[in-house]
């Protein structure tokens, strides 16, 4: 066996291979030594092999923790996931011994919640599942592993509830998931855009999630969960676009304030994606939109302004957006720093100066602040980039162009489908009994 | 689910505005305009309850699968034409109408062509989209405009400005005779359940539409509305001198809090909103209606991208319209418009009876 394990792997320092001898036979095993737990080989290999105490083989055959592999195709497989391999008497076995470095139980980061779970998921698949069945501890729950990627081989978890789930989403999801050809799959993100069917698309059509309480409400709502070996984030599918608008604590914090919060969050990107390109409408084309008064502050906080509408907003939005890019890269330490330098400094300097109005600084600092409130970051991101597209038919356009591209947006939203569910339906369907619309396939 | 099939009705009866029906009831209001609409009423929802009676009998179907089930290709193919040129007109006069209305409102400096082939290419945008897309779209665009529109109708309503007495007088002329173009115009607010010709594919079977008392009533709180609000605006006289006369109706009023003081703005994104949606809905239905010629034709409501040939089909439907507004000035649009209302009255109450006709004799070809 070693002979050929030499041939398939590569010269590498860490595969230990051995050739073990007692009385009655010899056995070999070779393993990879920086994934494996090496007290593991000690314990469950070398000790019992040199004690004696029974015939190894028999230890072989009998104890759980060995099972025979007969594949010969599959051993560097098992060896890179972290698995020793033992051949004795012509037969091959295998055992788990395999390591995996983790920080001691993550906490949220990324979707925070005050008084949600504080414990995100693992990158470490199992101490996942762990976590996700512990708090939905339910015999309905079904868990598929498949590997993703040619090369990474990534060990990818299905986890849904049996009773619940829609079984057309769950033959998508599989469907999706047998036909993805590609070598290298590391993250959640990337899962989601390799599956999603469109590879440019404008809006994310699964959540990506890192908290257990929203992957339990979702399981029971029968959705599809999928975990990745490695990345600490979920996808959760199908999803539509309201739902990346609740936050967790929308659940369990006082009712008429988190409603409020709803709608304050619809404001926000609606501001978000509106206010720049309506800036240029309203100075460039339209300015009797506003009441007069409103209109002449504008027109006098832009009287310093040399240039038009659309260079100042590009200009500004140019700025903001380094801004959070170098917030995001830069260490936790200096990241403080950069946010007073642009934000304070840059801000009141450039209004100054005269290069900006004052009314754009407010414009800017509104575009940036109101897309923050998107409790889902994929959600946040995707929203984040909508301004820029709207800004050229109000160059061309004004007002009536800004219009025209929100209805392109809408019907764009209208079109999108997740695994087959709308994804752009405030209301659902409403009495089971009447039937849904699109329910039969046309003759 | 009977709200898909009300969104229809709420859409095509709140477009009124733009096939300038208000202006044509405004001109007979002298001579039967007050008749006519009530006789529209009773008209408009019979044709309303008999198409949908006829349609939920074949749910999942549209109106070519039914024709080619009783009658043979010959005669249907010439049919489905002719429905997609009634189809393809209405919403045409309403985006080349809003074209013009923006050139007037909006972007006096832009060219209204220019602005129409951009209305126009989001239109082809959105007609080219699955059917389901369409509904969708129907449903969330109502829901996000319904409400300011409400508000702008309430406004109007309770203004001080409106004159009761300029009401009072026209509402006096109830005893002329009707007049067939104000019937033709004002039963068009009820023309929306001829939508259900398409849409009707994605209805699930044994589907009651429920609260259909409220067609009715529906058809008449608008029709009152959009005949006598501007008439209280601007006097029984001068209201005959707007084209679009809802817009000058909404620049008679101001909102004296918030950011926008003048109501035109609000009214005008709204209905460019809703404009955009009807067109899109409009052609999409020509669309269905042209790729049914073909032999092998199998209709899919929902993830399957629309093929070339809809796509073609959609070109040629908007450089129609661009060439239309590049001949043509908004005083013969008035005119096609006020033709095109009462033929299409004509052409309803031909196609539903006929179809009544052949559903009861119930002999299926085959």
């Amino acid at each position: 066996m070693l002979n050929r394990i030499g041939t398939i792997m590569a010269q590498a320092k860490d595969l230990n291979t051995h050739r073990l001898q007692n009385k009655e036979r010899t056995i070999e095993l070779a393993y990879i030594s920086s994934l494996c737990d090496e007290s593991k080989v000690s314990d469950f290999i070398i000790v019992p092999f040199m004690k004696e105490e029974e015939d190894f083989l028999t230890t072989l055959i009998h104890n759980p923790n060995f099972t025979e592999l007969n594949d010969t195709a599959k051993w560097a497989d098992t060896l890179l996931r972290g698995f020793v391999l033992i051949s004795a008497e012509q037969r091959i076995f295998t055992l788990d011994a395999a390591r995996i470095i983790r920080s001691e139980t993550p906490q949220t980061q990324v979707e925070t919640a005050i008084m949600g779970s504080q414990i995100a998921l693992s990158e470490d698949l199992i101490d996942s599942i762990n976590i996700i069945r512990t708090r939905y501890p339910s015999p309905e729950l079904a868990v598929e592993e498949t590997t993703l990627g040619n090369v990474s081989r990534t060990r990818t978890m299905l986890v849904y509830d049996n009773r619940r789930v829609d079984p057309t989403v769950l033959a998508n999801v599989r469907e999706s998931l047998r036909k993805l050809d590609v070598d290298f799959v590391q993250a959640a993100g990337q899962l989601e855009r390799l599956i999603s069917g469109r590879k440019r698309g404008l809006f994310p059509t699964m959540l990506i999630t890192e908290r257990p309480d929203r992957i339990t409400g979702s399981l029971q709502a029968g959705k599809v969960v999928l975990l990745l070996q490695g990345s600490g984030f979920a996808l959760i599918m199908p999803a539509t676009f309201f739902e990346f608008m609740h936050a967790v604590d929308d659940e369990f914090d006082s009712f008429w304030m988190t409603r409020f919060l709803i709608i304050l969050r619809y404001g926000a990107i609606i501001l978000t994606i509106l206010l720049p390109s309506l800036y240029v409408a309203v100075v460039s084309y339209n300015p009797e939109l506003f009441r007069v008064q409103l209109a002449f502050s504008i027109a006098g906080s832009r009287s310093a302004v040399p240039y038009p509408s659309f260079i100042e907003v590009m200009i500004m939005l140019f700025m903001i957006e380094s801004l959070i890019e170098a917030s995001v890269r830069l260490p936790k330490y200096i990241g403080s720093t950069a946010t007073t330098v642009g934000g304070l400094i840059l801000g009141q300097a450039a209004q100054q100066a005269g290069l900006v109005s004052s009314i754009m600084i407010i414009v800017t600092s509104v575009v940036a602040i109101s897309n923050f409130v998107v409790p889902v970051n994929n959600m946040s991101v995707a929203i984040r980039f909508l301004k820029y597209p709207l800004l050229v038919p109000a160059i061309f356009f004004g007002l009536s162009g800004v219009a025209v591209g929100i209805f392109v947006y809408l019907v764009y939203l209208a079109d999108l489908r997740s695994f087959g569910k709308p994804y752009f339906r405030i209301l659902g369907p409403t009495k089971r009994h009447t039937g849904d619309i699109g329910q039969v396939k046309p003759s | 689910m009977s709200r898909y099939f009300y969104y229809h009705i709420v859409l095509v009866a709140l477009l009124n505005l733009m096939l300038f029906v208000p202006h044509i009831l405004i001109q007979y209001r002298y001579h039967g305009a007050m008749t006519s609409m009530a006789i529209s009423v009773v008209v408009g929802t019979g044709l309303c309850l008999m198409f949908m009676s006829i349609m939920s009998k074949y749910p999942g179907q549209g109106l070519p699968e039914i024709l080619n089930r009783f009658l043979p290709r010959a005669v249907t193919l010439p049919f489905m034409v002719f429905m997609a040129v009634m189809w393809i007109i209405g919403p045409s006069i309403a985006v080349v109408s809003y074209a013009v209305l923006i050139n007037r409102f909006i972007n006096p400096d832009t060219s209204p062509i220019l602005v129409l082939v951009l209305l126009c290419a989001v239109c082809l945008y959105a007609a080219t989209r699955p059917t389901m897309t369409i509904i969708f779209l129907i449903e969330m665009g109502l829901v996000l405009n319904l409400p300011l529109i409400v508000f702008i109708l309430f406004k109007a309503v309770r203004n001080d400005a409106i004159n009761w007495d300029a009401i009072h007088t026209v509402a006096n002329y109830w005893t002329q005779m009707p007049k067939w173009n104000a019937i033709g115009a004002a039963s068009y607010i009820f023309t929306g359940y001829a939508n259900l010709a398409v849409y009707n594919r994605a209805m699930p079977p044994n589907v009651r539409i429920r609260h259909r008392w409220t067609i009715p009533l529906i058809g008449m709180l608008v029709l009152a509305l959009t005949f006598f609000v501007p008439i209280g605006f601007h006097g029984t006289e001068s209201v005959d001198d707007y084209l679009y006369v809802w817009s000058m109706t909404a620049d008679s009023m101001i909102m004296s809090y918030g950011f926008i003081e003048r109501v035109i703005f609000v009214f005008l994104i709204m209905y460019l909103n809703l404009t955009l949606i009807y067109t899109a809905s409009g052609w999409h239905q020509a669309i269905e209606f042209l790729k049914g010629l073909a032999k092998d034709y199998k209709p899919e409501i929902d993830g399957v991208p629309m093929k070339k040939a809809g796509m073609i089909i959609g070109a040629a439907i908007v450089a129609a319209t661009v060439l239309y507004l590049y001949f043509f000035n908004e005083k013969i649009t008035f005119r096609l418009s006020e033709y095109w209302l009462g033929f299409r009255l004509v052409v309803e109450i031909g196609t539903v009876g006929f179809l009544f006709v052949l559903v009861r004799k119930g002999k299926t070809r085959s």
